[in-house]
């Protein structure tokens, strides 16, 4: 049983890569930890807004390269066609779900456990999340053409890809947006 | 072709309620891969993408940042040692990130063995599952080590003080989180594997957002419990 083949050489890379995204994540996070702490019920939405960047744009970029593969989607970065509109209409459509529904949450728990009225909890993942996917999605786009044109599986690179860059504009857009209001 | 053209229309109308046999039934005859054919059911001319993909991802997104939460609430209530704590602060996206793709990686290839057929009742003796179990168990040490000397390194530069029994105490709470997390994702990745599979439906569809959910959920919950522990 060879257990260092050629797949644990691809899943220790696209791993590295990942782990080295979330580091930067973290680092941040941990250098404006005390901004994070003023609102209440920041720790409550953070994982799952971590994470709702790689659900989306991971999907996105998933099913961009199963149409390029099929030949569904011409891989010349042209939005205007039918799949490419609709999957970046539904990509955006989920990010404002799903950051008020992360908002939404964190809010009940500051009204029914701490007695708190935080109506910023809602508002700021909402911004933060149409922010983070103006920069995430286009951006998911426009490298799974971009590596589906050199030749790459956009499969085996998007997925630590997404995760990384996710990460990263997901707490700086937050901090931001926090910043702001 | 005028038949294939006949029968690619007919599955375009057809609505996504679960696994169609007429897609088995074109795949046979002509040859066309079961990818191609989905995607023709999925995307078809005469469908609203969006709409499409908002109805059968909206639900399963929506449960996942539910769980997320619950899993956020855990850090929540141990916020003030949590945060005291830099390095643990650095490591958490690392850690979501790395198990939530270990539960990816487990799924995806799990759900290949199931459909070549290579996976039967003693899925427990199958060498090729132990191969990646091994794997996917040496992946997740060096992986550990790495993020750990990443996130000290961070940590001591920027003036955090630390001490022996520190250090060993976050490496301890590291290294039991993620031997944990990918044992559970292991085996729900096998269960669920095979009962999505029996029922016929694509294990694929269901098995990363479960598995990528139960990480992120795990690692806080795991996370939070083995800070009051040692802390």
């Amino acid at each position: 049983m060879e257990i260092f083949d050629k797949n644990f050489e691809e899943m220790l890379s696209s791993q590295t890569v990942s782990i080295i995204g979330g580091l930067a994540a973290g680092t941040i996070l941990a250098v404006y930890t005390d901004k994070i702490l003023l609102i209440p019920g920041m720790l409550i939405l953070l994982p799952g807004f971590l994470e709702m960047r790689g659900n989306i744009s991971g999907s996105f970029a998933s099913r961009l390269s199963s149409g390029l593969f099929l030949g569904v989607i011409k891989p010349n970065a042209d939005v205007d066609t039918k799949i490419i509109k609709g999957n970046l209409i539904a990509s955006f459509f989920l990010a404002i779900l799903l950051s008020f529904s992360l908002g939404l949450i964190a809010f009940l728990f500051n009204f029914f456990v701490l007695r708190t009225l935080t109506f910023s909890i809602i508002l700021i993942p909402v911004i933060a999340g149409v922010l983070a996917n103006v920069i995430e999605i286009p951006l998911t786009l426009f490298v799974t053409f971009y590596l589906f044109r050199k030749g790459h599986d956009p499969n085996n690179i998007m997925g630590p890809f997404v995760t990384s860059t996710g990460d990263l504009t997901s707490v700086i857009s937050l901090l931001l947006v926090m910043v702001i209001i | 072709m005028k038949t294939v053209r006949k029968h690619l229309e007919k599955l375009r109308t057809i609505k996504k309620k679960e696994y169609h046999p007429l897609i088995h039934k074109i795949h046979k005859k002509h040859k066309i891969s079961r990818k191609t054919l989905f995607y023709v059911k999925e995307y078809g001319p005469h469908t609203n993408v969006p709409r499409t993909i908002i109805k059968e991802s909206a639900k399963l997104l929506v449960f996942a940042s539910i769980i997320s939460s619950f899993g956020g609430l855990a850090l929540e209530n141990i916020k003030i040692i949590f945060v005291s704590i830099m390095p643990l602060i650095i490591l958490l996206p690392i850690l979501n990130d790395m198990i939530g793709d270990f539960g990816t990686i487990v799924s995806s290839k799990f759900s290949t063995m199931l459909y070549e057929n290579k996976v039967n009742k003693k899925w427990w003796i199958n060498r090729e599952l132990r191969k990646l179990f091994l794997q996917v168990i040496i992946m997740s040490f060096i992986m550990t080590l790495i993020s750990f000397a990443m996130a000290f390194s961070v940590s001591i530069f920027s003036g955090y003080a630390l001490n022996t029994k520190i250090i060993l105490k976050i490496f301890l709470v590291e290294i039991i989180d993620v031997f944990l997390l990918v044992n559970i994702l292991f085996l729900i990745a096998i269960l669920a594997g095979i009962y999505f599979y029996k029922k016929k439906e694509d294990p694929n569809n269901f098995l990363i957002p479960i598995t990528t959910s139960v990480a992120d959920f795990g690692n806080m919950i795991i996370l939070s419990a083995l800070v009051i522990l040692f802390f």
